[in-house]
């Protein structure tokens, strides 16, 4: 029982961070109907430019020395550092949108895919190229010492899992703000049911769409800074943390911001339990949730939350 | 043919033909092994191209490939039979792959075949009896050429034209495959499926027989690599070949067969540059840049040639 506890307690904290990842590729596809391969990448990209906005100059981490010099107060406290690299996402997201996914319009899928995977192997290169192949680990912005936890039926309650948690739905609930309740949703609603139509009433198009980049971008930034204390970052980090993000968007339905935060618990958690009670090897973890994935597709093709289309010919 | 690709057949077959003659033994064979992943990129594009289904999970095929032919020259078949064998085996899997993958729709599959791609390499470290496990293993094998062609000491030689040999009959196979009714099935698959069911096409069938086709292209260029350099491991068949491989067909150009020779090009020339002019040390920066600008170019030129034609009518 404990164990069990205890697994359930592990799994929610990657949960978290799967849900996250989630809630942006979500965020982008209610906009666009488009799968952004580049997400977790992108969100890579920010959690190191965290990482330099909060290593001291002398670290030997690439970019720290010149950024010390051109920012008041360098290194910065963490909290700082994460708004830092949150609102780098949000410009980088902002960027690939304004350059490369609006000169596309609402061409072929096959093309705005195409952009979003040479954009994941880009950053991928990238960020190997700068800040090479060593692993970084990171401090975590929550209490995360040995005694920073609850104890809950004997099992360890961590701060940093409850605060990545309230985190999330922080997030979620000021998105679901956003979306429901300001013009600026209703625009977004607006595009994501007609574009052309919402073009024609005067939705600012371009503008929306920036800002929908632009924070799906910053949500990412947001997960890949919290992974601080558990997950080493290294370049190879986000790709399996893309793919675990990719399939609790899908368990959940790629149009469900709910749906998002329940595929990433149900993934964080398979992977936790199933290996622990299954004698799965844990190197095999991407195994769970892409067979979860798998079953998904094959019986409820739209999720568990997903709304079903309606195809016409 | 238009004169463009006359011109362009006229130069590749020049270029093939004297390779041997310029570069040493060690330069041809890596040479050979770059130029047999041109039926990887062959399949990729039969996939991706000609039905619209993306594969970012082909390199798993061409580790398939190569494991499955180590294993069946252990038992000591003769080349010729092995790769066959070998080949076959990778449809199959394919097949096996497909059955539910292929009943999902669109970008799922892209998500599937990615999720593939990152698992093969620690599901490979685990079936170490197959596959030699974490530090993989030698290939038992004596490419040698027959006693009566009396070119012993240029085995090298041998080795590439046999590699010419299978990429050819590989790439009259494609040829036929496309401009036959399947392959006109395939390309209404690639327009709209709805479509194409409507109009009589087995879409299922259809889609398993190419993506076992395709997959048995691969796993020849997988055995193909395994008998050029004995020795295969999981590390040569990551996340990162499958995304080059991916890259390379869309370079090339999707849905023409002449593409992945451009493509393979590409993976031949990009190490090669890298190497003499030493700039950027990893490859992914390239290829993901290439991708991008390559399909804002190629959408660019679509777009144009559309208003053209509407202008014209």
């Amino acid at each position: 029982m404990e164990l069990f506890v205890q697994r359930c307690f592990d799994g929610m904290f990657n949960g978290a961070i799967y849900a996250s990842l989630a809630v942006a590729l979500v965020m982008i596809f209610r906009a666009t109907g488009l799968l952004n391969f580049a997400q977790g990448e992108m969100a890579m990209m920010c959690g190191y430019i965290a990482l330099v906005f909060l290593s001291s100059s002398d670290s030997g981490i690439a970019g720290t020395q010149s950024i010390g010099s051109l920012l008041p107060g360098h290194p910065w406290p963490t909290w700082l550092a994460i708004t830092g690299a949150v609102l780098v996402g949000f410009a980088l997201g902002a960027l690939v949108e304004e350059l490369l996914m609006r000169p596309l319009g609402d061409g072929s899928p096959l093309a705005q895919v195409n952009v979003t995977i040479g954009l994941l192997v880009l950053l991928n290169g990238l960020v190997l190229q700068i800040w090479g192949p060593f692993g970084r680990s990171f401090p975590s912005p929550f209490p995360s010492g040995m005694n920073d936890h609850f104890l809950i039926a004997g099992a360890r309650l961590r701060y940093t899992t409850l605060g990545v948690w309230a985190v999330l739905l922080v997030v979620i609930v000021a998105l679901g703000v956003l979306l429901r309740y300001t013009k600026t949703g209703l625009a977004f609603r607006a595009i994501t049911s007609n574009r052309d139509s919402a073009e024609l009433v005067g939705v600012r198009v371009r503008r929306s769409l920036m800002l929908g980049w632009g924070i799906a971008a910053g949500i990412g930034a947001l997960a890949a800074s919290l992974v601080g204390g558990a997950i080493v970052l290294e370049p190879l980090t986000m790709m399996k943390m893309l793919i675990y993000a990719l399939a609790a968007a899908t368990i959940g339905g790629l149009d469900s911001p709910r749906g998002a935060i329940f595929g990433g618990l149900i993934v964080g958690l398979s992977q936790s339990l199933v290996p622990g009670y299954l004698g799965v090897p844990s190197e095999l973890s991407l195994l769970p949730p892409l067979v979860a994935m798998v079953l998904v597709l094959l019986f409820r093709p739209h999720g568990l939350f997903g709304t079903v289309p309606v195809e016409r010919v | 043919m238009t004169g463009l690709r006359r011109v362009f057949l006229a130069v590749t077959v020049f270029g093939l033909a004297v390779a041997p003659l310029l570069s040493t033994p060690l330069q041809l064979n890596r040479l050979s092994r770059l130029l047999v992943l041109v039926l990887a990129v062959l399949g990729v594009n039969l996939l991706t191209g000609y039905t619209g289904l993306v594969s970012l999970g082909h390199g798993v095929f061409v580790g398939i490939g190569a494991f499955t032919m180590a294993n069946l020259l252990d038992l000591r078949l003769p080349i010729w039979v092995a790769l066959l064998a070998a080949s076959a085996f990778t449809g199959a899997v394919g097949v096996v792959i497909g059955l539910p993958a292929l009943r999902v729709r669109g970008l799922y599959l892209a998500l599937i075949t990615f999720g593939m791609a990152l698992a093969f390499p620690p599901i490979a470290r685990q079936l170490g009896s197959v596959t030699g496990g974490v530090s993989g293993r030698p290939v038992e094998t004596d490419f040698l050429p027959p006693s009566w062609l009396g070119i012993e000491d240029q085995a090298h030689i041998w080795r590439y034209g046999v590699c010419i040999l299978v990429v050819a009959i590989w790439f009259g196979l494609a040829r036929n495959l496309v401009r036959s009714r399947m392959g006109r099935a395939l390309q209404a698959i690639r327009d709209d499926e709805t479509v194409a069911a409507l109009f009589g096409v087995p879409v299922a069938m259809t889609k398993t027989g190419v993506l076992a086709v395709s997959a048995a292209m691969a796993g020849t260029a997988g055995a193909l690599q395994a008998i050029l350099f004995p020795y295969v491991s999981h590390t040569q068949f990551d996340v990162f070949l499958s995304l080059r491989l991916y890259a390379a067909a869309v370079l090339g150009g999707l849905g023409t067969l002449a593409g992945a020779l451009v493509g393979v090009g590409a993976l031949v020339a990009v190490p090669t540059i890298n190497d003499v002019l030493g700039v950027i040390d990893n490859e992914s920066i390239v290829f993901g840049a290439g991708l991008i600008i390559a399909t804002l170019l190629s959408e660019r030129a679509r777009r144009r040639s559309a208003t053209r034609a509407v202008a014209r009518s």
